[in-house]
């Protein structure tokens, strides 16, 4: 007997715009969905005007760091501009004692947790390895390589049901873990086999992936032939596709994956569709290789942007803008100052916790390091 | 996401074609029985891996000839395949010289690969064959033959060959993901056996249906119950002819049976169908079949397992024979500038 899959003959090319779960249109009105409208029904005005909030300062942090590193005070930046709804919608559906594994650009997210970004410059001002305590806000440490933590993430997932936190029923003790990645990395075997794994143990585990259009300079449609939330289909795991620039709706889709995780439901795929409205990093340019016309017509979709338009409509007093205004000059300048205060590590510091114990193939590294680093500074002091 | 269509008819399969596939399977039967038989002469009384004419591990194919022969009968030897660490009937079914081939198994100096490779590492120029140790780690370099292929305006094809174990690894999805948005001349054979190593499907995969992977990256994808070599003919003809033609890759997944362990000295302790795994034999069954059609007769069946004992039997008389490697050479042909030396 021969099974044979029609959709395989006849593949899904392109997108598919009305599979896009919305809540919020582009013009701020809400928009009623069977499914997930109950799921945002108790947001009330200082619910969303704290929404706005965060996606508003958030944006001033990624800013701030934007202009640091043209300052040279930063090494590097992988900006999120563009990408605040689909990671504070996400991120203010968690629980305290859910588990987040981020990539490079999830500032948003690691707002939603508590953490204090401006510990997000150290690393990137090269000063520290980290600069977090994962335990502390139960956000682990940005990865840069491609796809590698959703790995991580369902294998802390699998730790999780072995601890028995999942499917009591009892919602302080019930754990969820997130995995935030890109479109490029679904490209990677690593994210392929986490959902293997994932859904073979029913893993609690939600796979959310910000599709902001590039990797780099790689267009999505050169990444996969299909839409990508219906890979999930390949590995038996319910996937999602939700407007990513729509702060209400990636809290509704989000919430739901993880009740489904947390009780027991096994993991979820999520693709938010949104846009990377800056470069890939600082060190790119992506003029060479997008149109301005692409770049304009995502700027009518900004996510801030739509939920003003909400708010203002709802009545949300001028003052209040002129408020946030304030607060986020001053956050601004908090910032600045920060990271200009950062202390100077040893760059010797890089050879420490290679190994638990000491190795002789390192410390001959880090002499050869000390010896030459000590050579730049009597160099300079002769000048 | 997927749906069943009716099995097309293979009534109109060719008396040859037929005695084709049967006698491909029975020359891997023939061949796998020896090797079987070689490995186990001089194992010692507990069974030492590590001792007899063929030391280390040995996996072979009995029960999974359809796969091989339905899907190599659509090829020549101008087609790359690159299969597993279970590998000889695929090897066998693409037309490998057996001299060689047995010679390599036995670690000999006349084997494809100077007797350095050993059975799970028969790489073969004049077939465009090889495999490897490494689960699914054919997949990716079967897309660069396929792309080389294609570059070189040839319509030679790839196919590539994994167990459903290893349909799990990284880079399957790579590979699935890559020739379908390049577009590339392959075949991707999945081999579902029910085990891998001692894991059962169920505990590596969680989809009933690996054709289902096929449609998350946009190609077709069939799965062919029943282990029945004229159905996976009539499947691998549909996939080669696709990418002959120039219209991209295909994944085709065949239910088969693993008949012995998962290498020998496997006790397979593990599996609860032990008892039953003979009566799943696909040679007896097909014979009968083409014996009812009228293709196959007492004294052509005779013929043709004669025929294949005696090139099995000569392939091993000439792999025992054929001198072993000089352990001072051990260190040759790792980098190209020795081999020359
Ligand atoms: C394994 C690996 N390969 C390549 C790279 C180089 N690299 C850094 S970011 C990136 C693109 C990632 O794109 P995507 O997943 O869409 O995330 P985005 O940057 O758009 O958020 C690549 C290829 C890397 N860091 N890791
Ligand atoms: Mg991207």
């Amino acid at each position: 007997m021969i099974q044979s899959d029609i959709h395989g003959e006849t593949p899904h090319v392109g997108t598919q715009d009305d599979d896009l779960i919305q809540l919020l249109t582009v013009t701020g009105e809400r928009v009623h969905h069977q499914t997930y409208s109950s799921r945002v029904a108790h947001l009330d005005t200082e619910a969303l005007e704290g929404l706005y909030r965060d996606m508003v300062l958030v944006r001033r942090f990624d800013t701030e760091a934007t202009a640091l590193q043209r300052h040279g005070e930063l090494g590097l930046w992988p900006q999120c501009l563009g990408q605040e709804a689909a990671q504070i919608g996400s991120g203010r559906a968690l629980a305290a004692q859910d588990h987040v594994f981020p990539s490079y650009r999830e500032h948003g997210v690691g707002w939603t947790r508590g953490l204090d970004l401006r510990k997000v410059l150290h690393q990137f001002r090269g000063e520290d390895h980290g600069g977090w305590d994962p335990a502390e806000h139960n956000f682990s440490l940005y990865t840069l390589v491609i796809g590698s933590h959703a790995l991580h993430a369902t294998g802390f997932a699998m730790g999780v049901q072995r601890d028995g936190d999942v499917g009591t029923g009892d919602p302080d003790r019930d754990r969820a873990v997130v995995a935030y990645f890109g479109d490029g990395a679904t490209s990677q075997g690593d994210v392929n086999e986490a959902l293997v794994f994932a859904a073979v143990n029913d893993a609690p585990v939600v796979f959310f992936c910000q599709n902001n259009h590039w990797a780099i300079s790689e267009p999505t449609e050169r990444q996969s032939r299909v839409p990508l939330f219906r890979r999930g289909s390949g590995f038996g795991v319910p996937a999602v596709r939700v407007d990513g620039n729509d702060v209400l709706a990636c809290y509704a889709v989000t919430q739901e994956a993880l009740e489904r995780a947390r009780s027991g439901g096994g993991p979820t795929f999520i693709e938010a569709v949104t846009y990377r409205m800056g470069a890939h990093t600082t060190s790119d340019d992506p003029t060479r290789y997008r149109s301005r016309a692409e770049e304009d017509y995502w700027r009518t979709r900004d996510p801030i942007d739509r939920l003003r338009l909400h708010l203002v409509a709802e009545g949300t007093a001028p003052e209040f803008f002129t408020a946030l205004d304030a607060e986020a000059d001053a956050y601004g300048e908090q910032i600045r100052d920060y990271c200009r205060s950062i202390p100077k590590a040893e760059s010797s510091r890089m050879f420490e916790h290679v190994y638990a114990a000491e190795h002789t193939l390192v410390e001959s590294e880090r002499a050869w390091f000390t010896e030459y680093e000590a050579g730049f500074a009597t160099e300079g002091a002769q000048r | 996401m997927s749906t069943t269509t009716p099995a097309p008819s293979v009534q109109g399969l060719e008396p040859e074609v037929r005695l084709g596939l049967y006698s491909s399977m029975v020359l891997v039967r023939t061949f796998e029985e020896a090797i079987l038989r070689e490995y186990h002469a001089d194992k010692g009384p507990g069974f030492d891996i590590g001792k007899g004419l063929v030391p280390g591990e040995m996996h072979l194919a009995a029960g999974e000839e359809p796969v091989s022969a339905g899907v190599c009968a659509h090829l020549t030897a101008n087609d790359a395949v690159t299969a597993t660490h279970r590998p000889h009937h695929f090897a066998i079914a693409h037309g490998m010289a057996l001299r060689p081939m047995a010679a390599e198994i036995f670690g000999r100096t006349s084997g494809l690969g100077r007797g350095r490779g050993g059975h799970m590492h028969l790489f073969d120029p004049d077939t465009h064959f090889s495999c490897s140790g490494i689960i699914a780690e054919g997949y990716p370099p079967a897309l660069g033959m396929a792309f080389a292929f294609t570059r070189r305006g040839s319509d030679a094809i790839a196919v590539a060959v994994t167990g459903e174990g290893a349909a799990n690894q990284g880079a399957f999805h790579e590979s699935l993901n890559l020739a379908a948005l390049w577009n590339l001349p392959v075949v991707f054979v999945v081999e579902d056996n029910d085990w891998g190593i001692s894991v059962p499907r169920s505990a590596s995969t969680s989809i009933p249906n690996n054709a289902d992977r096929a449609a998350a990256y946009g190609i077709p994808g069939h799965r062919v119950e029943g282990n029945d070599v004229d159905d996976v003919h009539e499947v691998a003809g549909r996939a080669v002819a696709r990418a002959r033609a120039g219209e991209g890759p295909s994944l085709i997944e065949v239910h088969t049976v693993r008949m012995w362990g998962h290498f020998e000295g496997d006790a397979q302790g593990y599996r609860p169908d032990l008892a039953e795994v003979g009566d799943r034999d696909p040679i007896p069954a097909y014979e009968d079949r083409l014996r009812s059609a009228g293709v196959l007769d007492d004294e052509q069946i005779a013929r043709i397992r004669a025929d294949a004992t005696e090139r099995v039997e000569d392939a091993i008389t000439f792999a025992k024979g054929s001198p072993e490697p000089d352990p001072a050479e051990a260190g040759m042909y790792v980098f190209a500038e020795e081999a020359q030396s």
